[in-house]
């Protein structure tokens, strides 16, 4: 059995890479008086939330670790090292990220830890740092677990993991259009991710993708950038705070107050931390299939445009 | 990679950035044109409620929102805005205008920077449609 295997971590040495590309995109930005926006208080608590990421891995990373070293003594299998291997790893891993971004924007439990990448206004290679402290808690370790029951070592698992949040980067930007067509077709890009980080209603819930935009449009959630309806960044319901403590735990908060709400039955606090963001026990929130269904009932003429190809015929 | 260069680069990249983009000027905040543009901020927010009166302040930076469901308030986060209802809220005189508590962990406060005679109107539209 593969035993002590190490790859560099990808994400660390990466550091150089993202304060440089940060400074070059707005360099970019003030020379071509286009292509994004910068605003001091708004990098900053992304790039702390970024910091905070990296230290809340230091510091909790080995829950994550020993639970995938236990299913790794008990696997039999072990499909090595190769670079096939590590390929299929990759692929596989990407795989894995499109479900757990999916859960993460359907279950309110996971999306308490996520949200905190939606709550910039802006859009650029800041906000890609703007990274949670709590993954550790949304148990989304468990997704991984099947990779390692099939063979693919731990360290190979979390490598590839780095590596495709390394490729996230560069897709959070403005300035960049569109990719070549055969690239726009495969991979997920800068227009696809930017729809992804809409508030606006045709954008909500869609392009989950990691590295490979073709699991959005396998599993059915690709939609593409409209020209005619320019993205929106932020939350439906944007935050009024920079601190990064509130960015990174308002969630929390929030399912907390709602869970312990006095006269709640017990089935009414469980569905507060798992349903989707949006969910009421007395239906007085709006979930984002009803935010779509509110601005086809004021904007019918959107039927059947980018984000509202499938609202036919639903109630 | 050690600590001891990841923790100096982190915080030495951070720092950098943010005073480049101070001294760039990114540090400005959000300003209403118009009664339209906070308007527009408000229904961003939240629209299903449809402002029936918009009170710009003196320097544009923020607005007081009345609407059939209760007052609220626009305000900027950084060069954009965000509003909230203000029920619950806890309002407050201080040198320079207005301090407001929310009941709400994402937007705990609002500073408001007016005129003597805004500070001395404003918590009496605000309570008023608070208790509509």
């Amino acid at each position: 059995m593969t035993e002590d295997l190490t790859y560099p971590d990808v994400v660390n040495f990466a550091v150089p890479f993202f304060i440089a590309a940060i400074l070059a995109e707005l360099v970019w930005i003030m020379i071509k008086r286009r292509g994004g926006r910068y605003e001091t208080r708004d990098a900053l608590t992304s790039l702390l939330m970024g910091a905070g990421n990296v230290a809340s891995g230091i510091v909790l990373g080995f829950v994550a670790y020993g639970f995938f070293m236990v299913l790794w003594e008990i696997t039999p299998l072990d499909l090595g090292t190769s670079i096939w291997v590590v390929l299929l790893c990759f692929v596989l891993d990407d795989l894995r990220y499109y479900w757990v971004h999916r859960f993460g924007h359907r279950i309110r439990w996971v999306w308490a830890s996520h949200v905190n990448h939606h709550s910039s206004q802006h859009y650029n290679l800041t906000t890609a740092l703007r990274q949670t402290w709590t993954g550790t808690f949304t148990f989304m370790m468990l997704v991984r677990a099947p990779l390692i029951l099939l063979g693919f070592h731990p360290a190979m698992v979390l490598f590839c993991g780095g590596l495709n949040l390394i490729y996230q980067f560069w897709i959070h930007t403005e300035a960049i259009g569109r990719m070549p067509r055969w690239f726009e077709a495969v991979m997920n890009t800068p227009s696809h991710h930017r729809v992804h980080h809409g508030r606006n209603p045709r954008y909500l819930d869609a392009n989950y993708a990691g590295v490979f935009i073709v699991w959005d449009k396998l599993f059915g959630t690709f939609v593409p950038e409209y020209e005619k309806e320019k993205v929106d960044y932020g939350l439906v319901h944007n935050i009024g705070t920079f601190n990064p403590l509130r960015v990174a735990f308002h969630e929390w908060v929030a399912i907390w107050r709602d869970a312990t709400q006095p006269g709640l039955t017990m089935r009414d606090r469980l569905m507060y931390c798992v349903m989707p963001p949006g969910w009421s026990h007395d239906g007085s929130r709006t979930m984002s299939d009803g935010i779509k269904r509110k601005h086809l009932e004021a904007h019918p003429e959107d039927l059947g445009t980018p984000g509202f190809t499938d609202m036919a015929g639903r109630p | 990679m050690p600590l001891q260069i990841l923790l100096p680069m982190v915080v030495i990249g951070i720092a950098g950035v943010v005073i480049l983009l101070h001294m760039l000027g990114r540090s400005e905040l959000a300003r209403f044109e118009d009664e339209d543009a906070a308007r527009r901020a408000w229904l961003r927010e939240y629209p299903g409620t449809p402002p029936t009166r918009v009170i710009l302040s003196h320097d544009r930076h923020a607005a007081l929102i009345e609407t059939a469901h209760g007052a609220g308030v626009v305000w900027p986060m950084g060069m954009d805005t965000t509003a909230r209802f203000l029920n619950g809220a806890d309002i407050r005189r201080t040198g320079d205008g207005l301090r407001i508590d929310l009941p709400d962990f994402a937007a705990p406060r609002i500073r408001l920077r007016l005129e003597d005679d805004e500070a001395e109107l404003w918590p009496t539209l605000m309570e008023r449609k608070e208790n509509a």
